[in-house]
């Protein structure tokens, strides 16, 4: 009976939810693909035929495909060491007893009502002091764990993994690196799938702490993007071209770890 | 790569605050020996090629240029680094909105009076040189372009109106701002559903400029409760707003873009830039409808260009002025003029020929050119800049003028203002 | 059981033997030190890269430091003092908790709501779920030109609707009100999707048990909603609400792009300006360094203070 299926309301809901969601990803697209006069006034949903000539006219503009490769190597980097080190350190703050851990996480806690925007000068103190403005280090380096992340993986690890288990790990010999390697991580696979897509994302976007920190010449693609953006007006048209051709890779990530987004999410569940 | 990694951690977990012991310093010399200098630019400059003419001459220099798209990333970028103590390009550019901002930490640039070769005097025209020059007058920048004052028009909507189309015509209604608003009253009567001008701070912003003493005095005093200049224009400014002359479009929104392509207001302060602006956003079935004219109420005006700075940052401070010097020289501001049309203030490049022949051919084929010239020779003097003056007009009197636009009372917004201009002053 | 085992250990200590096993040694170390190892590239980056930053604004606020001035006056506590009589600083606080009150709000409902039709047994649910979280992937850069197109107070997509409807049109950027709405609208578009699946995962792990056991008492399906999903589904949304007030009273971007040709004013009169927008244009318009760090540490303790009270309330209500 909870089986049958849904009627075509539920349907009709999700379907438009979906539509909204995705309408900006069209639109970009439809104005990349005419020129600015779809943004005053003469609105329509028909793509032009321009969208190749804006996106060589990017290619042109920008080093497009080395801003891409960066921006992949910092996020990738920047995501892969979010996930493990704040599930180590959620791992750690949910399921292991040693002295002062309420108080550290108590401190984690705190930092993550740390206003970030006035820190850039500072961090660029840091950076250049460390020899890194410049470099993709200076991007990847203070993102390489997070407040948030370790506050999420201990709040999913809590529950997701009974203490039971642990302790019949630790019975059976394994050291704390394996119990969390092989019975942590596993289940908190859901949780870690959203963090990633979630650090991803935010590190694709930044914007202003790139900017600043990195040279002209070795830019992320946000702040390659910016550059469309030359002149006292802005080209609608190609600078959307420029940010539809830099979601594309991301989308295409985001339909093939979605399937596993979405499993991990729902295997979560299940074992839950 | 691995031992780099090695000491930074180790530099971390020693010093979370910073000492000098680990910082690298700056590298200013390539592989092959020779001098690297940096300059960060945003928009368009039209350097590009220059660059590769003046590393040709000079065999032992290479120029890298870190260019932003939008000034407004530039200029945080610059006062993040300023913040810092490092990190700035040997040569900055300066946009004169945030001037400002800039002189009132003029002790962070080099005076290029001292360290940079000698230039004629008058290479600049006079204002634009001034509103670089600190009080015990040092130099702290060398002018790139400038953006002189103009008035733009809408030929076909003054004819519905009644008034006259024809540049010369028009004259006589852009002669001062009094026969301006009085013309606005003329057209918004005859015009119903268009406006007269595109907001309040357009216009505000360009009478405020033009007088001798803006908001602070010459020792630095805020003066804008006393200078009774700012309550005219205010009175005036916010009057015609009543009237309906204003479209209430703020400047560079979605908005003010729309109003271009509908035409939604019949005049437009315009600086040298702005035509391209206005071609954009009015689009080609706009075509031959702005005029342009070279006569602007009052006299003449400015709104925009640049500086080229050199920061004390620089460690090769001597030869980035040089560079700087030769990029603003007249012959390469032609150059670049060609390039990406920057209006050159150099006094010689005004009767460049290859300026002065310019069109324009969205404004009716009109000499653009030769009209930008005419006005930037008609800008008197540079309005002494306090320090918190870019601020006081972008954060307080334009938004003020805009909260009357959205239906403030404007004896209330004045307070405010006035406020306003003293907290930003404290 | 737990209490005996330690009691256990220390009677094995005690024995005369001469080496106790190699990989019982080990154990005991791993015990003790892992959790600290684990938890350590955490504090030692934090230590590192993110604690300077956090002192030396604390430092900065004392002084009247302006970016880049060449020495700054000690001023002590007078910072903070201007801050508690700016009526621009409350102004933005009010309009922080009023858009953060306007978003969270109605995106924890609808959240709620898509979640239980993504619970439903439908076809091709990992695609619903996947559609769901596109926000995510979006630009900032086209979002900002979009919304700025549907809330533009004269020629704005929504105002052409509301005014088609009967309704006069709305000046989005002068109410305040209206502004409140229109950013929030732009949060939650970016947000409910993906509280949706949080809570989606939370829904799945009741029981299938319960629901059957209540479907045989002959509850409905709305009833089975709220009696039984709804109770079940407090700490997850309670982990939620926790989450989003810290991320919502710093909100930023939103705010800051609802107009970008109008800087970091949020507004002709601030209609919309937050703390951290004040803060930001105290710190690279106003240049003044010192302020905007004495603004970081108030809203500093402003979210912890919220936050505190939230994890408070979450304590009482678990229990």
């Amino acid at each position: 009976m909870i089986n049958r299926r849904p009627s075509f309301l539920v349907y009709g809901l999700l379907g438009a939810f979906v539509l909204g969601s995705a309408f900006p990803f069209y639109w970009s697209y439809l104005v990349a693909s005419r020129d600015n006069s779809v943004l005053t006034g003469d609105f329509t949903l028909i793509p032009g035929g321009n969208f190749w000539t804006n996106a060589t006219r990017v290619f042109d503009t920008i080093p497009f495909w080395k801003a891409l490769g960066n921006s992949f190597i910092v996020s990738g980097t920047v995501t892969l060491s979010v996930v493990l080190l704040s599930a180590l350190a959620g791992f750690a703050f949910a399921k292991l007893r040693f002295r002062g851990r309420g108080v550290l996480f108590l401190f984690v806690v705190v930092t993550l009502a740390v206003p970030t925007q006035l820190g850039i000068i500072p961090l660029y103190m840091a950076m250049a002091e460390f020899g890194w403005a410049g470099e993709l280090e200076a991007v990847i380096v203070p993102n390489l764990v997070t407040a948030f992340g370790v506050f999420w993986m201990r709040q999913y690890l809590v529950d997701a993994v009974p203490d039971e288990l642990v302790e019949a790990a630790r019975m059976d010999g394994c050291s704390l690196w394996r119990t969390f390697w092989h019975v942590a991580l596993p289940a908190a696979r859901p949780a870690a799938a959203m963090l990633g897509v979630f650090t991803f994302m935010q590190s694709w976007n930044d914007f202003l702490w790139p900017l600043v920190v990195l040279n002209a010449d070795n830019p992320t693609i946000q702040v390659a993007l910016e550059k469309l953006q030359s002149g006292y007006y802005v080209d609608y048209s190609l600078v959307l071209a420029g940010t539809t051709l830099a979601t594309v890779p991301v989308l295409i990530i985001f339909l093939v770890l979605g399937r596993q987004i979405v499993a991990g999410v729902m295997q979560g569940a299940v074992k839950g | 790569m691995r031992q780099r990694w090695v000491s930074v951690l180790i530099c971390a977990a020693v010093s979370a605050a910073a000492t000098t012991a680990c910082g690298s310093g700056g590298a200013s010399q390539t592989q092959d020996g020779k001098t690297e200098l940096t300059i960060a630019t945003f928009n368009e400059f039209g350097y590009e090629e220059l660059f590769k003419e003046y590393e040709a001459a000079h065999p032992d220099i290479k120029i890298t240029q870190r260019k932003t798209g939008q000034g407004q990333p530039h200029h945080q970028n610059l006062f993040t680094k300023l913040g810092a103590g490092s990190g700035l390009a040997d040569i900055e550019g300066v946009e004169e909105g945030y001037l400002s901002q800039v002189m009132s930490k003029s002790g962070q640039f080099n005076d290029l009076k001292e360290i940079g070769p000698q230039i004629e005097g008058d290479r600049w025209l006079k204002w634009k040189t001034e509103a670089i020059t600190t009080k015990d007058g040092k130099l702290i920048g060398y002018g790139t372009d400038i953006g002189p004052l103009a008035m733009c028009y809408r030929k076909d909507l003054f004819q519905q109106a009644g008034l006259p189309s024809d540049p010369e015509g028009v004259k006589a209604l852009f002669a001062t701002w009094d026969s301006y608003f009085a013309a606005g009253d003329q057209f918004i009567a005859k015009v119903p559903g268009v406006a007269w001008f595109d907001s309040a701070a357009q216009v505000f912003n360009a009478m405020h400029n033009q007088h001798e003493v803006g908001y602070y005095d010459k020792s630095d005093k805020l003066v804008v409760d006393t200078n009774p200049a700012i309550k005219a224009d205010w009175t005036a400014v916010t009057a015609a707003v009543a009237k309906g002359q204003s479209a209430r479009l703020a400047a560079f929104s979605n908005e003010w873009n729309t109003g271009f392509k509908l035409g939604k207001f019949a005049t437009k302060t315009c600086p040298s830039w702005m035509l391209g602006v206005v071609e954009t956003q009015a689009g080609p079935e706009n075509k031959g409808k702005w005029a342009v004219t070279d006569a602007f109420p009052n006299g003449g005006g400015n709104w925009g260009g640049s500086y080229l700075t050199v920061p004390k940052q620089s460690k090769n401070a001597k030869k980035a002025a040089e560079l700087a010097a030769w990029l603003t020289a007249p012959e390469q501001q032609i150059k670049a003029f060609k390039a990406k049309g920057t209006f050159p203030s150099q006094v010689k490049a005004l009767d460049a020929p290859e300026l002065l022949e310019q069109t324009n051919a969205y404004f009716g084929d009109v000499k653009a050119g030769a009209l930008f010239a005419t006005q930037a020779k008609k800008v008197k003097a540079a309005q002494y800049k306090g320090p918190a003056d870019g601020q006081i007009q972008e954060t307080v009197f334009s938004p003020a003028l805009q909260s009357v636009e959205q239906g403030k009372n404007a004896d209330e917004a004045w307070k405010t203002a006035v406020e306003g201009a003293q907290k930003a002053a404290k | 059981m737990t209490a005996v085992l330690p009691k256990v250990d220390r009677g094995r200590e005690q024995e005369p033997r001469p080496r106790p096993p190699r990989r019982y040694r080990w154990t005991r170390l791993d015990t003790k030190v892992s959790p600290y190892l684990f938890v350590a590239p955490f504090f030692v980056l934090f230590g590192a890269i993110g604690l300077f930053p956090l002192l030396y604004t604390a430092y900065v606020s004392l002084f009247d430091w302006e970016v880049g001035a060449d020495d700054p006056a000690f001023i002590g506590l007078d910072n903070y003092r201007t801050l508690f009589e700016d009526d621009q600083f409350w102004n933005a606080l009010f309009n922080t908790f009023s858009i953060f009150l306007l978003s969270s709000a109605p995106q924890i409902v609808v959240a709620v709501l898509i979640a239980a039709l993504l619970n439903e047994n439908l076809r091709a649910r990992t695609g619903w779920r996947m559609g769901v979280l596109l926000p995510y992937v979006a630009s900032l850069v086209a979002l900002t030109i979009i919304f700025g197109n549907l809330f533009g107070p004269q020629y704005g997509l929504v105002n052409d609707v509301l005014t088609a409807l009967g309704f006069g049109p709305v000046d989005w950027q002068a109410s305040t009100f209206g502004s409140h709405v229109a950013i929030a609208s732009m949060v939650n578009w970016r947000w409910t999707g993906y509280n949706a699946l949080i809570v989606l995962a939370a829904m799945q792990a009741i029981p299938r048990e319960v629901h059957e056991a209540a479907l045989v008492d002959g509850a409905g399906p709305l009833r089975r909603f709220f009696s039984i999903t709804l109770p079940m589904l407090k700490p997850t949304l309670i982990f939620v609400i926790v989450t989003s007030t810290i991320g919502g009273l710093q909100i930023f971007t939103e705010p800051k792009l609802f107009e970008p040709s109008g800087g970091s004013g949020g507004g002709a009169e601030h209609q919309y300006q937050t703390v951290v927008l004040y803060l930001y244009q105290s710190a690279f318009q106003g240049l003044d360094l010192g302020y905007a760090s004495s603004i970081a540490w108030v809203l500093f303790l402003i979210v912890i203070a919220v936050a505190g009270l939230n994890f408070w309330i979450t304590r009482r209500a678990v229990k």
